[in-house]
């Protein structure tokens, strides 16, 4: 129960459906915080909604494990270059890893959450679907799943849309109810944003901005290590008048390649092998599959390559990925169900 | 509804009958201010001066120096703001000496004022292995800048005693005039005889609800000629020391706690320490658990232990299943168990500080509870450590 609302309403629908409910709120960021589920007044909500909804309520400290698994790589990937997601990583060893550990050593059944998105059991497989609310879908982020977390995963508003959560919440009495949602990356204040967060750890790489074509220099980049491949904004427009994009980040030689987007565009993702996770059955090469490459991108068509290393061919050329950043798989047949997910390598 | 063991004295003790009932005829109709002139007023300053005259005593000190306050926090709040501005007023620069096992009410403060005065500094004295202050580093740290030493009677978390009077002879004799002490006595007052272990320290601070008292009472208790500025000297009371009506009903119930714990303190002290032998004993041979500084001179009531490789999140939440309340002693402002300065102190390894469990005892305990207690842990710990 991250204090939000819609944690608030899936523990409320647990307890109508008459299962045994107990409230845990992860601590996970012991800095300064603005959003997320980690300010006192956000434990305090999620406390609050507990105890409306009459169950008993636990806060779990992993903010350890959140420093070491979710913050540090964040740092270290954007200090190599890379741009990871700290939601997934903090999906995939945080709540889905050891809270379900911690779930089943104290004699839990199931794990709940509030995420929108869907489990479907078929045939005794459980699949991970869309959210019902196509603006609100978070299958995304939850893409390494594997049937066995699947199978003792419950998500009780994920055939919801966001407007049927605050009817609930507010007919249940729920002081989230009209709470606004969260957007950004929970551990770094919305008002300073991720440079003035790295510049604290890190110190940060300037760099000559650099037109491809030309060898023009277009300016000056203060954090080169924000700038993604693809990125537009913060980049000048060439002599020629025409956008720029990021085509390539060197912080070695403090230099940030622009180019025009056909020139920039990608035909292939690597994808790092030991991040490769299939939700149920193991993919091989000459699948085709859907490819979404951030939180609430588009989809794009793919085939599954797997010669001496895995990769994805795109049917269409596409803006490029930065690595760090999860592809999460779906399938074509049914392109509401997740199929697996991997990290984008550098190429 | 499984039957409750309450092991959280530390946290807060169960509340006395003797203090509901003392309390009760403050607590409805007219309760005159104890400033006023009149018949009512005079009533409740009586009630307040017999309690003063209760604490003095219970503290060794002259009901002159007793100050009320709203609890243990505040009371070490204004010990330490209260003289460190004191002497800023007539020293270019002051120091703040603080043990590292401090409760947050004593370094939170002192920390608030160095950082909010650039005069202002706080050090910060070691302790042992055991998690007893070292002598030797304090007496480095003492100079002529010194504004006050404040050292804790008795850790919180771990239960174990502070020389106090090493201290206090430090910090009287390496500086001419000598160091003005203070020292939190709140966990020490249910169990110690504070009038004999606190005889020469400066300033003592206690509260009432860690004694079976209510919470929001506690006080700040001052010998001899110690001066310090009020923190909010609005309205003069307690002698310009302590702004604000007296809540008689609060200092009743604190002297009442104090007068029932002191008349009850052979009898619980031999019982309770049967009890620590007893569950020190059946702790030790539990799987991967270490009694946290085994040797070390500690209060009856307080058995602290370490589990290796568990977390104390786990092992509280099944105790709680199984009604047992205790705690990790060390929480953060959202309620989650945190790393626990006091054992990093120690040098206890961060792993090991992960699975600490605090488990606090007082009159009401009982050798049915301490028998509950250890069959339902050892239970929790094998079935952790079967799953582990």
């Amino acid at each position: 129960m991250s204090g939000g609302v819609d944690s608030s309403v899936a523990a409320g629908l647990l307890i109508e459906q008459g299962h045994e409910v107990v409230g845990a709120t992860l601590k996970l960021w012991g800095g300064v915080s603005d959003s997320g589920c980690c300010s006192v007044a956000d434990v305090d909500d999620a406390r609050r909604v507990a105890q409306t909804l009459g169950i008993d309520h636990h806060v779990f400290n992993y903010s350890e494990e959140f420093e070491r698994h979710v913050v540090t790589p964040f740092v270290n990937g954007h200090l190599a270059g890379a741009s990871p997601n700290p939601c997934i990583e903090c999906n995939r060893h945080i709540k889905f890893e050891l809270l379900f550990e911690r779930a089943l050593r104290l004699g839990f059944d199931a794990v709940a959450t509030g995420h929108h998105a869907q489990v479907v059991s078929r045939d005794g497989s459980h699949y991970l679907v869309r959210g019902a609310d196509d603006q609100k879908d978070q299958s995304y982020v939850l893409g390494y799943l594997r049937e066995a977390q699947l199978a003792m995963l419950l998500l009780p508003i994920g055939h919801l849309k966001k407007s049927d959560v605050r009817d609930h919440a507010e007919r249940l009495g729920l002081r989230t109810w009209d709470k606004p949602d969260s957007q950004d990356v929970c551990f770094i204040e919305a008002s300073k944003g991720r440079e003035v967060f790295l510049r604290q750890r890190a110190t940060l790489t300037s760099a000559t901005i650099v037109d491809a074509l030309s060898g023009d220099e277009l300016g000056i980049s203060p954090a080169a290590e924000l700038m993604t491949v693809g990125q537009r904004r913060g980049v000048l427009p060439g002599r020629d008048g025409e956008k720029r994009y990021v085509s390539r980040v060197d912080l070695v030689a403090k230099r940030v390649e622009v180019g025009r987007l056909d020139e920039i565009l990608i035909s292939s993702l690597d994808l790092d092998e030991a991040s490769l996770t299939f939700s149920h059955t193991a993919l091989g090469d000459g699948h085709t599959v859907l490819a979404q490459c951030s939180a609430h991108g588009r989809v794009q068509l793919a085939t599954l390559r797997h010669d001496e290393r895995w990769w994805l061919e795109l049917h269409a050329p596409s803006r490029p990925v930065a690595a760090g950043q999860s592809v999460v798989l779906y399938s074509v047949d049914e392109p509401t169900i997740v199929e697996g997910a991997a990290i984008v390598s550098i190429s | 509804m499984t039957e409750q063991y309450y092991f959280d004295h530390a946290a807060s003790a169960p509340r006395r009958d003797e203090v509901t009932e003392a309390m009760a005829p403050w607590q409805h109709g007219v309760v005159g201010n104890p400033s006023g002139s009149h018949r009512a007023a005079r009533d409740a300053r009586r009630a307040v001066e017999e309690a003063r005259d209760v604490v003095a005593d219970f503290v060794g000190a002259k009901p002159g120096g007793v100050i009320f306050t709203a609890g243990g926090t505040e009371s070490c709040h204004l010990a330490i703001v209260g003289v460190t501005n004191h002497h800023r007023r007539t020293s270019a620069h002051s120091e703040i000496v603080i043990s590292k096992i401090e409760h947050h009410a004593v370094a939170d403060a002192a920390e608030m004022m160095a950082r909010d005065y650039d005069d202002v500094s706080v050090r910060y004295v070691d302790v042992d292995a055991d998690g007893v202050v070292d002598l030797d580093s304090l007496h480095e740290l003492v100079n002529a800048n010194t504004a006050l030493v404040s050292v804790m009677a008795v850790n919180n978390e771990t239960g174990i005693r502070q020389p106090l009077d090493g201290v206090n002879a430090i910090a009287k004799s390496v500086v001419t005039g000598g160091v003005t002490t203070h020292t939190d006595a709140v966990a020490a007052a249910p169990w110690l005889s504070l009038s004999t272990i606190t005889a020469t320290s400066d300033m003592i601070s206690i509260c009432a609800h860690k004694l079976g008292g209510p919470v929001n009472a506690g006080a700040l208790v001052l010998r001899g000629d110690v001066v310090l500025d009020a923190v909010t000297p609005g309205g003069g009371q307690e002698r310009g020391r302590r702004g604000g009506t007296v809540d008689v009903a609060a200092v009743v119930g604190l002297a009442t706690a104090l007068r029932v714990a002191k008349d009850e303190l052979s009898e619980v002290t031999d019982r309770v320490l049967d009890y620590q032998y007893k569950l020190t004993a059946a702790l030790s041979f539990l799987p991967g658990c270490a009694i946290t500084a085994p040797s070390a001179s500690r209060v009856p009531g307080t058995v602290h232990v370490t589990f290796e490789g568990l977390a104390s999140d786990e092992l509280l939440f099944l105790l709680d299943q199984e009604g047992v309340c205790a705690s990790a002693a060390a929480s953060c402002s959202s309620g989650a168990a945190t790393q626990s300065h006091v054992l990093e102190a120690m040098g206890v390894s961060p792993e090991r500080a992960r699975g600490s469990v605090r488990f606090s005892m007082g009159a009401e305990t009982t050798d049915r509870d301490v028998d509950a207690l250890i069959g339902i842990l050892s239970e929790v710990v094998y079935r952790l450590r079967a799953d582990a």
